[in-house]
């Protein structure tokens, strides 16, 4: 049966008028989007407020896990500042609540909008022009057997019963095309590139979101907690009886 | 940059303890997933330019897989411990990214030369 | 090796593999014109693209870039004492200098030298 199939024969100007035209087509968008989109795009600003309340988080960390090498009073004094009902840091800066809704946020309105016309855009446009060119050709041929569950899948726009399941039509052909050529992206264009949105995403999670507190308040709160709930013990106590034992310990053997 | 100079400390069982530059370990991660896409493609090409069909299309796959892996040995030079931390990882981790890449390129090929 | 041999390697064998394609597709048309069964390519098709792809794949590794050595002893091997002595977060701005503001005038402040050499 397969062997059988693989007799179909095509029109070879199909090979350089559809088939090809799809993989250049779907290869320069993606180039072009990477360009573009390094256009428009707008640096992220960091406000000095944000940047300070970090910094007064991290501190507050740093004397939470290290206060121990501290002296006691130096380190109530350092809790002190933090912690004071009437004076302390975290007690008496207020910030604002963030913004729950991005529509009031002329920034992330912005932001999200280059999003689109970057990453979305294309997509259906491209995708729209490229169904309506090349409809209803069968291109191409998978080299290997595929079962009668994928045939919804690559063969959009021709609706044949009997063809063969690895036949591919011209739209699937495009959408393979997109999955495809994602790591091919990262090797022209370099890592970290914007044809290929997974990446970014991934980085929005990791990089900005940590280092910048989403809502100051609560950050404040839950750090005022732990800070007030840690015991002081001073690790270096006993130092001087410690060292002068190791020593003597070492010198005894 | 401050990300960039971390190192990553892994006790040994022999209580040997090894650091290592976490921004060294992402270089030579780039350089090897340059490579394998690299070969992925070009493998696939090869694929369809034979005109590989089902099953021997994925076992030569497995064997570009392990031609690169033995050309990324052989560019690392018989101190590979510098570079890596396991051999074996290097092989297999990279299995199954390629796939996508090497699939569409033997299709491309393969129909460009032997369907029409 | 120097970069720009490999680089040549790497082109010659794409240019070996797009000849081993065009062949293959010229057999394949002729066996069709000749209304002859397709059972294997020719064995110098077949061994031009397999020499070519090797070729190409040395090439690409060799053009990939540099390994760098993982242990962290070798990194900062490289760095001077200044660089690392530099710890951001010991830095204090808010000392009692500003008491003695026309004299730091004159020299240039310890905080600012640092927070340069970073």
């Amino acid at each position: 049966m397969f062997s059988k199939m693989a007799e179909l024969l095509l029109d070879s100007n199909i090979r350089f008028w559809v088939f090809l035209p799809i993989i250049m087509i779907t290869f320069l968008v993606g180039i072009l989007r990477h360009y573009f989109s390094l256009i428009i795009a707008s640096q992220k600003k960091v406000e000095l407020l944000q940047v300070q309340d970090s910094q007064a988080l991290v501190r507050s960390r740093l004397l939470r896990e290290n206060g121990k090498f501290l002296p006691r009073q130096a380190f109530l004094m350092r809790r002190h500042f933090f912690n004071s009902e009437d004076m302390g840091y975290f007690k008496t800066q207020k910030r604002a609540a963030p913004t729950t809704n991005p529509m009031t946020d002329p920034n992330a309105m912005t932001d999200m909008l280059k999003g689109n016309v970057t990453n979305v855009l294309p997509m259906i446009i491209i995708g729209g022009w490229i169904n309506w060119a090349f409809s209803g050709f069968v291109t191409t041929k998978v080299p290997f057997p595929l079962t009668l569950r994928f045939k919804p899948m690559l063969q959009r726009g021709v609706e044949l019963v009997s063809l063969d399941a690895s036949w591919v039509s011209s739209a699937s052909w495009y959408f393979l095309n997109v999955f495809g050529l994602r790591s091919i992206y990262s090797l022209v264009l370099g890592e970290n590139n914007a044809a290929d949105q997974t990446k970014a995403m991934a980085d929005q999670m990791s990089g900005a979101a940590m280092a910048m507190p989403q809502d100051p308040k609560a950050a404040f709160k839950a750090e005022w907690e732990s800070l007030e709930i840690v015991q002081h013990q001073w690790a270096l106590r006993n130092v001087e009886a410690e060292l002068l034992g190791i020593t003597s310990h070492s010198k005894t053997d | 940059m401050a990300s960039k100079n971390k190192a990553r400390v892994v006790e040994k069982n022999n209580g040997e303890v090894l650091a290592f530059s976490e921004g060294a370990i992402r270089n030579n991660a780039m350089v090897v997933e340059y490579c394998r896409t690299s070969m992925a493609a070009l493998g696939g090409a090869a694929a369809g330019i034979l005109g590989l069909t089902s099953l021997y299309g994925f076992v030569f796959y497995i064997f570009c897989a392990v031609a690169i892996w033995l050309l990324l040995l052989l560019k690392a030079g018989p101190h590979w411990q510098k570079y890596f931390t396991s051999r074996s990882s290097l092989l297999s981790s990279g299995l199954s990214g390629g796939l996508i890449t090497y699939v569409l390129f033997w299709t491309f090929i393969y129909g460009m030369v032997h369907v029409y | 090796m120097s970069n720009s041999v490999a680089k040549y390697i790497f082109l010659f064998g794409i240019l070996l593999l797009l000849h081993a394609a065009y062949s293959a597709a010229q057999h394949r048309s002729y066996l069709r014109l000749t209304e002859q069964e397709f059972t294997a390519l020719p064995a110098d098709i077949i061994l031009q693209t397999i020499f070519s792809l090797l070729l190409t794949v040395y090439g690409v590794t060799m053009v990939a870039g540099d390994f760098k050595e993982i242990r962290s002893n070798i990194d900062l091997q490289k760095k001077t004492w200044m660089n690392l002595n530099n710890r951001p977060s010991f830095y204090i701005f808010n000392h009692r200098g500003h008491i003695f503001n026309p004299m730091l005038l004159t020299r240039t402040g310890t905080g600012k030298g640092a927070l340069e050499a970073n």
